[in-house]
This record gives structure tokens, sequence and C-alpha cells, in this order.
């Protein structure tokens, strides 16, 4: 009789052992986690080093990051005047930019201005944003698309900290196709 | 307008025969008639259609400006009593051009503000006489109510479908050709009337989708040149909208296989099986030894099981290989985080997100395509939609009322000091950072670089993170162990097609393994450097 009520008792605490993990809002257990843990500070971790307790840091002021391409014109319509008159596209008119602008257009344009431009995208269908014009509509150009991508116009914010300064000639490149074959 | 003005040219000639033949009673009559109907013309020129004008507003002007409150532009409700109607004109249609031509008011207008207007040339005078009744606050022709009324080009598709498609193609479920159902949200519906109409010609083009589609099935789709464009957006809009009538009876298949698999829930069914065994496999032993026993000492059937040699040694196998096989399950489960699903400090919904709105994963974890890490985004990334949405107004989920979630946004304003009544930053405010909760960890141990999966394999984002666009609460849907990462490199086939530049050790390796195609696996994806470093 006795064995019995051992085995039970063990039983019962693999059981448990085995249903440890209940509270999904905490992580699982980990086993000697020397090295499951960074010795660095990881992306987006906290960090005592900076005043502002932050790994990801901006740049510092005056420098210019690995990979990163200085823009001059300011952010006044003065600065859009003057980018919609004398900036160029540095890149090749090719399909290959193109069918990266066509991508990247997709990921970070369609979803107001419509997958053609007409601004017609999901967010104005579904009324959260009015008003997006079509492109051909406006007169535009290369430097100005540009310029707007970088500072945002109006109640469109900037879109410089997600797109590198390649992948925003290929949209602007992409736009100006979209709109030369809306005014055909 | 038109017709208006047409028959007013023909009364008006009505009325100059009628000056010779009719009486000056009659002509007099006429004479009215025609005045008021002028008056009639002039006077719904100087109203407007205001629905009209709604329309308008909403795609030319909305995006600055709002009737009752400030945006970029001044709120417009009532600008009919503070400026001039011709002037309003004039200024909507080029403010430039006016400014220029040393008008004093506009000079002062565009002055009071930073941002300059757009013009808007495109615009009529009768547009803009339509937007201006809006403004006035006007009643808009009533909005027909939300009547699900279905599109009669939705029956007329049926008929299409089932003439045509359903040979091969069912709406719900895959026949020969993939299922139907909701296509048009996975193609785009011009490129879905090419590819109907003719397959085979839209594949000849050398498009890329519709090769790679024709490439993923043996059977080659017939083309229906004789569909009109009427039939085939009749068609699309079957898809899309589906059998009105039919209720949808949700599927539930359980998948034996994956229940195995899943940590958890296969240790309780085994075990039962186990325990059933055991039971069964006890009642045997009673049965075959209980009557010679009980004849002997006549003792009771559970005292003989319960003293039984053989039983108990039986017992003993079978608790001490459940009990390895219990320690080994819970040894295996530690630190995989399957389910995971912490309380993050704003209520972000991805199913609200990504899912109702459609905004693609890498809008906002822009660095997914470059970086190693996919990154959370900085709270600018989120002020580029919230700058004009400070409110919740969709579906209400978990229990959420609009002002829990309308206190959600706020929370973004609040790291970012954003003062949402006259729409800028605060100067000088200390910005907090929100502290997201991680649920995706992989141990330092291991590498795993986003940019190689997202750009380099073309992997979906939902492969690895689940369906995501459903989920109000994230939490983590992989395992993320060892077991998993080399299961999907072993069965993932490598796209040769996009990069031609490794072609020739590919076609060495296809040669090697004497297959088609090479596997992730088959390219060192087993390495055990590739990831532990």
């Amino acid at each position: 009789m006795k064995n019995i009520l051992k085995i039970t008792f063990a039983l019962a605490f693999l059981f448990t052992m085995s249903s440890c993990w209940g509270d999904k809002t905490k992580p699982n257990y980990q086993y000697m986690p020397d090295m499951y843990k960074p010795v660095g500070y990881e992306t987006y971790s906290q960090n005592p080093n900076f005043a502002n307790g932050m790994t990801s840091q901006l740049p510092v002021k005056g420098t210019i990051a690995r990979g990163q391409v200085p823009y001059e014109y300011e952010n006044t319509p003065e600065g859009y005047e003057l980018a919609k008159a004398e900036l160029k596209n540095p890149l090749e008119i090719n399909e290959k930019n193109l069918a990266s602008g066509k991508k990247l257009y997709d990921i970070n344009c369609a979803v107001c201005h419509g997958k053609k431009g007409q601004g017609d995208g999901v967010l104005v269908q579904r009324e959260k944003f009015l008003g997006v014009p079509n492109y051909k509509d406006r007169q535009i150009t290369e430097g100005s698309i540009y310029h707007v991508i970088m500072y945002g116009r109006n109640m469109m914010g900037s879109h410089a900290s997600q797109l590198k300064a390649k992948e925003r000639w290929q949209i602007t490149m992409y736009v100006q196709k979209l709109r030369s074959d809306l005014l055909k | 307008m038109k017709i208006l003005y047409q028959s007013r040219k023909k009364i008006f000639f009505l009325s100059m025969k009628s000056v010779k033949q009719h009486s000056p009673l009659s002509r007099l009559v006429i004479n009215s008639l025609v005045f008021l109907l002028f008056f009639s013309f002039n006077l719904t020129a100087q109203e407007g259609d205001a629905a009209n004008g709604e329309k308008l507003f909403k795609s030319t002007c909305a995006a600055c400006h709002r009737l009752d409150k400030k945006l970029v532009g001044p709120a417009l409700k009532g600008i009919t009593e503070k400026r001039e109607q011709d002037w309003l004109i004039a200024w909507i249609k080029d403010n430039q051009g006016l400014i220029n031509s040393g008008d004093k008011l506009a000079k002062e207008v565009s002055e009071s503000t930073p941002a300059a207007m757009t013009a808007n040339p495109q615009l009529s005078d009768q547009d803009i006489i339509d937007i201006l009744a809006y403004t006035k606050g006007e009643k808009a022709a009533p909005k027909a109510a939300a009547a699900q009324e279905v599109d009669p080009g939705v029956g007329r598709g049926k008929k299409v479908f089932k003439a045509n498609c359903a040979a091969c193609h069912k709406l719900k479920g895959k026949l020969i050709g993939p299922e139907l159902f909701k296509i048009g949200d996975k193609r785009d519906p011009d490129w879905l009337k090419l590819w109907i109409k003719d397959n085979n010609a839209l594949v000849a083009s050398g498009d890329k989708l519709a090769k790679e589609v024709s490439e993923s099935t043996p059977a080659a789709m017939t083309p229906f040149p004789q569909l009109s464009d009427q039939d085939v957006e009749d068609l699309l809009k079957y898809f899309a909208v589906g059998d009105v009538a039919k209720a949808t009876t949700p599927v539930a298949t359980s998948d034996n296989k994956e229940m195995f698999n899943k940590p958890g829930l296969g240790v309780w069914t085994t075990l039962g099986y186990t325990i059933l065994a055991f039971i069964l496999l006890s009642l045997i032993v009673a049965a075959t030894t209980n009557k010679r026993d009980s004849e002997d000492t006549g003792d009771s059937m559970l005292k003989t099981l319960f003293f039984n040699p053989f039983l108990r040694f039986l017992l003993l196998i079978f608790v001490l290989l459940g009990g390895a096989w219990l320690t080994f399950g819970w040894l295996m489960q530690i630190d995989v985080n399957v389910g995971y699903q912490p309380i993050q400090p704003i209520k972000f919904s991805h199913a609200v997100h990504a899912g109702d709105n459609k905004i693609d994963c890498q809008y906002c974890h822009s660095s997914a395509k470059n970086s190693k890490t996919s990154g959370v985004p900085s709270a600018n990334v989120c002020m580029n939609c919230h700058k004009t949405i400070s409110e919740y107004n969709g579906p209400l989920f978990g229990g959420n009322t609009k002002e829990d979630l309308d206190k959600e946004i706020q929370k973004i304003y609040d790291a970012v000091g954003w003062d949402k009544e006259n729409l800028k930053y605060i100067e000088g405010y200390k910005q907090k950072p929100v502290k997201w909760i991680r649920i995706h960890n992989l141990a330092d141990f291991v590498n795993y670089n986003h940019s190689q999966h997202v750009t380099v394999a073309g992997v979906a984002c939902q492969k690895c993170h689940g369906p995501v666009e459903t989920m109000h609460d994230m939490k983590q849907f992989s395992p993320l162990t060892m077991g998993w990462c080399i299961d999907c490199h072993r069965n993932t086939k490598v796209d040769l097609t996009a990069n031609g530049y490794y072609k020739n050790i590919h076609d060495q390796l296809a040669k090697k393994y004497g297959v088609k195609e090479v596997t992730e696996a088959q390219m060192g994806g087993l390495e055990c450097g590739k990831c532990h470093y």
C-alpha cells in the first residue's frame, strides 16, 4: 500500500513539473542561462552608460554614420522649391532599380497613395486618411518627391528613418513612372 | 446643369415664338416662367451641390483641412462668412498666383502660417462652389444606410463561374486549380483579368508572377478569350464576396501529427493512452489469474490484483518508463517560449494595424530588410499616421472601450510630446521611451539575421511569426528551437532565378546531390558554424 502512495506522489510531482510554466505573460524557465544571455548590450536593451538610458542612440551631431548620405535642403517651403528645381536622381533608370522601387513603394507608400498612385490606398478607402492626391494632379519632380519622402509634407510624415538614400531614390524613380503612366 | 441650361434655351426660344403668336396674358405667364427658371438656375449655381462638395472636399482638401478643427490648414466651417466667394475661388485655384498679383488679403493669409497651400487648378468654378456649399455645414444628401446590398454583378459572376471555372476550381478548397475565394486579396485584379483571358500569352509575355504560377502546378489552365471584360469583372466580384446565402461553416481539421509535435498537448494524450493500456492489461491478467487464486484463498479480486507479482513488476516498468518520458519532455521544453504573451506597455494590436488596415509588416519593421534586427519602430513611425489619427474608430476588441483605446494612442503622444489640440510637438518636452517587452529572443550563442531571411531568401514574416495580422496581443508562435530551424532548412528549396551569380555552384551542387533544386541544407544550411560562432 505504501508503495502505491509513493508512486502517486512521484507521478504528481512529475505532472506539476511538466506543467510548471503556467503564466504565459512571463518567459519560461531557463537552465544555466549563462550562455543564453548576452554579455554586451542588445540592440534595444536599457543601457546605464548613456544619459537617456538607451542602447540605441542617434548619431552624434555633426557626424555622418557609415552608409548615410547627408541631405542639405532645408525643411521649409523654400527648401522644397529649391529641391524641386535642382535636385536630380543619381541612379540610372533601369529595370532593377524600378523593380526594387516598386517593392519598396508597395510596402511604404501604397497603403495611402494606392498601388497605382491614384491616392486610393487601403487607408484612404477605409477613411483613415482623406484627400491623398492623385500623382497626376500634382506638379512634382524627382527633386520634390525625394524631398517629401525625406521630410514629409503637410500631414504626411517623414520616411527618412525607414528608408536609405538609395531606396528613397528608387522609390522616387518608381513614383515618376507611376505618374507618367497616369498622365498617359 | 448642362441639361438645365439647354432646356432654358429651348424655353426661351419658345417664348420668343410665343411673343408673336400669343396673347399678352400668356406672354406674361411664359415670360415669368422663363424668369423663374432663369432665377432658379442662378440660385442653384450660387448654392452649389453640397453632396458633390463633400466628395470633392474629402478627395482634395481633407489632407490638410477639416470642417470643425484645425489641421495643417484652418478649420473651414463657415469660411464663406469670413471671405468673399470670388476671392475664395481665386485663392483655392491658385493661391500663389493671387499672392503674386498683389492681393493684400492673400499675402496676409499666406504669412499667417508657415505651410504653403497647394494650388488646385484642376477644380472648376462649379466644383469650388460645391465645396463652399459643403463648408457651410449644409446637410449633404443623406448617405445610403449601410445596407448590405449585394451587387448584381455577384450573381452574374456566379453564373459565369459555374459555366466556365467550376470544372477545375472550387470557391473554397483546392480542386485541380487553386481555391478562388478572395483571390483578389492575393493578386492584382488587372493581372487576374489578363490571366483569366489568356494565361499562356501572359506567361509568354515574360510576366514573372504568371510564370511562377504556371510552374507551381502541372495542369495548365485553359484560356478564356470568350469572356468579356464585364464577365471577368463580375467573376472577380463573386470571388470577393462568395456565396452570400450559404453560411460558412468553420472547418476544424486537427492534424494528428501536429498534435504530437506540440509540447504539452502530446504529453497528455500519450499518457492517457498509456494508462488505458495498463488498465486493459491488468484486467486481462486479472481475468486469467483471478479464477484460480480466488478459488484457493477467497480474497477479493482487487487484493489479488495488488499482490500479483507480475502486475507489480509491470507497474514498475511503466512508472519508470513514463517517468523518464515525462522528465525528458519537461527538460525539452525548458526555455521554449511558444505562446509567450507578455503584457505590453501599449495595447498595440497587430490585428488592427496589419490585419484590418493592411499596413505592410516592413512599413514599421523597416530594418528587417537591411539588418540583423527587425527593428521595433521608433515613435516617429507611429506618428506618421497618428499625427492625423488621434482616436480609435474601428471595431472594439478585447473588452476595451473606445476611451480605453484612445488612451492607448495618447500614450504615444505622452512619449514623444505631441500636442494633439494644436497639432505640433511640444517644445522642450523630455521624451520618454516606450518600454516594449521583447518576445522573440534567441539565445545569444545563435546568430540569426533577418535580412538574410527576409531579403535574400524572401521568407514571409508569417512563416516564423505566425498569423500576426490576426493577433490583438502579440505572442510567440514558433518554438525557435534548433530542430525547428533545421526542419525548415531541410525543406526549403532555394530560389536560384533571382540571382545568377552563384548559378555555377548551384548547378554543381544539384549534380552532386542528384536533385533538380538544391535545398538550403544542401547549400550548407546545416553547418554548425553558420549559426554558432
